[in-house]
């Protein structure tokens, strides 16, 4: 049972980690940003691209796939989302333009096969790989019969410090405070003289960077990188955390994640996966007929 | 829906028949010479199944280009048509749909995934057109495709071995040399080929004297299998079996490998592939299954595929490629005997399907036949992943 509970700690901060780019987007610019899922697979793929086709150190590889992430995340900013957001297009058209994008980036990674335009970036076409072995030294530690990954314990870290650090970032600095500013109102902090489609900018790119990484640690920990491990197996779970965590909150988003892996660990191991989903499903739906605003959502404005 | 796509069947006929009416009397033979054979394949390129569609595409493309290379057949030249049915259900009956109504094809392939065959065939054989399918394994997939009902479908075939032979025939194999006391199955249970799998492993493993301590159930989209191996590690067996597709076999031995697992991996069609043999890796190797077809047999018709396929293709070909290829040859071979007029599509289908059951040619799975259920029967080939994405062969099993 304990290591069942280990389990549903580390997937948890998978959860998490991706849930917490998908509220960030949510939180300041009210739309559902659905490409963020195909962003995570990208992390994942880039870093698998850099590592086993060109060679470089994984450390370096997972900076650069981070970054490119980021600047993914930039793209749906000036493609997706700004175009509509200029003709005063309601959010459900650029939640849809985002759907499309996450479609497109799918399909370039999933047709991509030996000798195809983007085999520099994959040449796996819809399958499943691995990292190497070897390129990532993941030790693991056998403790009073719990079996302890190397990697899925930098997940760990990795989540509670990325939240640390997003929460100090929010609070305490000039970049946070706008974020706050324009999330609570965004004609007040124009009139203020912030320049929200920069803050838009910023919020992509840091939402999208966040997904990136947490798509590279999932194709790290669970030995498991294709076109589809955003689509299949987080985008929906995503949502459902972010929902249980309250819309646009950050703790919210953490506390979300790892309490669905809990849910739903706890169900697998005591129901079987039957009702998997479901268990975890009717609790989301329990936690929102008591709190409709969800675990952390608070008032709108006070939502960062 | 249906009477309409029959309606633009006829209505194809009809036009097709006045303008072959032109050469009568022609004889057998020349009457193929300048025409087409036309062909569609329904296969699982993305999804679930992207794991096997590609390779059958392949194997399939390369067996084209070879007879229509070589004069086609009595002149006739193939033409394939390959459509992606993205692993799902109900796209794969929506391109098989498509795909009769352009009204000229003769026969069909596919689909890839046995989930989607329980859509796709009863389909084709409404419209009484021969579909021969390549990767299916369940069960009810020959000659009963409209299971539960229990009538054979005359217009179904299948060359790729089912799991109701695979499985027992590797289960017995490995009991016979080994003789496990326990064994924990690992089954998905969204999925039909993974669930068929289970039930036959269920029904299988007391006659070996091993017995099942659990069976762990989990969907196909499980992100994380560390919970299910857990949950089958815990139980402490000697092996375990594990029926599911795509990346799935592979993440479950790396996950139990990590969890301190030493026993045996056992499983289904969905080992057999390089695929799933690279991805799992060193942590794959020795897990144990039966092939419809092993790459080092050197019988020509084997060795002769292996070497055109890596002459055109980056690397080598995996079952699915052979099943493809074969299935290619199959149909080849019954058109050429099928005394095709290309002006009556319906009536040539039905003749292409009668010619299909006397099929017996050498296929790169060995001499091929059809049995009066239009199921293969073949050699089995019981084999093991050798940790670096290839397999090494165990022994070969006769089906008595």
């Amino acid at each position: 049972m304990t290591q069942q509970i280990l389990n549903a700690i580390f997937i948890g901060s998978i959860y998490a980690l991706f849930a917490v780019g998908y509220t960030l987007v949510f939180g300041v610019l009210d739309v559902l940003n659905l490409a963020h899922s195909a962003v995570f697979m990208l992390g994942a793929v880039i870093t698998y691209s850099l590592v086993a086709l060109h060679g470089m150190p994984f450390l370096p590889a997972a900076v650069i796939a981070v970054l490119v992430c980021g600047l993914l995340g930039l793209l749906i900013e000036f493609v997706a989302l700004r175009p509509l957001r200029r003709r005063n297009a309601p959010p459900i058209s650029a939640l849809i333009s985002t759907i499309g994008l996450a479609l497109i980036f799918v399909a370039i990674v999933e047709q991509a096969n030996p000798g195809s335009f983007f085999s520099w970036l994959w040449q796996d076409g819809a399958n499943s790989v691995r990292f190497p072995a070897g390129a990532v030294p993941n030790p693991t530690f056998h403790v009073l019969g719990l079996t302890i990954e190397g990697t899925k314990l930098l997940i760990l870290i990795t989540a509670v410090v990325l939240m640390l650090v997003l929460g100090y970032v929010i609070r305490f600095t000039q970049l946070g405070r706008a974020l706050r500013a324009v999330a609570e109102n965004r004609r007040a902090a124009t009139l203020l003289g912030i320049q929200v489609d920069r803050i838009f900018a910023s919020t992509l790119f840091l939402s999208s960077a966040l997904g990136g990484l947490a798509g590279l640690l999932f194709g790290l920990a669970i030995s498991d990188i294709s076109p589809y491990i955003g689509r299949d197996q987080v985008e929906l779970k995503g949502l459902a955390v972010i929902v249980l965590g309250g819309m646009g909150s950050i703790p919210g988003a953490v506390l979300g994640g790892y309490l669905l892996g809990l849910i739903e660990v706890l169900a697998f191991v005591r129901f079987g996966s039957n009702v998997e989903a479901g268990v975890a499903f009717a609790a989301l739906f329990l936690v929102l007929v008591i709190r409709p605003q969800g675990l952390f959502g608070a008032r709108l404005r006070e939502r960062l | 829906m249906r009477t309409g796509a029959r309606a633009i069947v006829v209505v194809l006929a009809l036009a097709l028949s006045a303008c072959g009416a032109s050469a009568p009397g022609a004889s057998s033979s020349n009457s193929y010479q300048g025409k087409t054979i036309h062909l569609g394949a329904i296969l699982s390129l993305t999804g679930a199944g992207g794991v096997y569609g590609p390779s059958s595409q392949k194997g399939m493309q390369l067996a084209v280009d070879k007879i229509n290379g070589s004069g086609g057949v009595n002149g006739a030249q193939i033409a394939l048509d390959v459509k992606d049915d993205n692993s799902d259900k109900a796209q794969s009956a929506q391109v098989a749909q498509t795909l009769i109504q352009q009204g000229q094809l003769l026969g069909l392939l596919g689909p890839t995934l046995s989930n989607s065959a329980v859509a796709v065939h009863p389909l084709a054989e409404s419209f009484k057109i021969p579909i021969l399918a390549v990767s299916t394994t369940g069960i009810h997939i020959v000659p009963d495709c409209n299971y539960p009902k229990t009538d054979p479908c005359k217009y179904v075939f299948r060359d790729s071995l089912g799991e109701e032979s695979a499985i027992p025939a590797n289960i017995k194999t490995y009991a016979d040399t080994a003789h496990p006391k326990t064994g924990v199955l690992m089954v998905a249970n969204d999925d039909k080929f993974s669930s068929d799998g289970g039930k036959i492993v269920q029904n299988t493993v007391s006659q070996n004297g091993i017995q099942l301590l659990d069976t762990v159930q989990f969907s196909k989209t499980t992100a994380d299998f560390a919970t299910p191996v857990t949950k089958a590690v815990q139980k402490k067996p000697d092996v375990i079996f594990i029926t599911s597709l795509g990346g799935i076999p592979a993440k479950i031995m790396i996950e139990a490998r990590k969890q301190g697992f030493t026993g045996q991996f056992l499983g289904g069609n969905g080992f057999n592939t390089a695929v799933v043999s690279k991805q799992a890796g060193a942590d794959g190797k020795g897990a144990q299954s039966g092939s419809a077809w092993y790459i080092n047999n050197t019988f020509a018709s084997n060795s002769g595929f292996v070497q055109a396929y890596r002459a055109k293709n980056s690397g080598d070909p995996d079952q699915f490629a052979a099943q493809g290829y074969a299935a290619i040859l199959i149909l080849a071979d019954a058109a050429k005997r099928a005394n095709l007029t290309f002006s009556d599509i319906p009536g040539d289908r039905t003749k292409l399907r009668d010619a299909m059951e006397s099929v017996n040619i050498d296929t790169p799975l060995g001499r091929f036949q059809f049995t009066s259920n239009h199921d293969v029967k073949q050699t089995i080939w019981i084999i093991q992943m050798d940790g670096n994405g290839g397999f090494t062969l165990v022994k070969s099993v006769t089906p008595s």
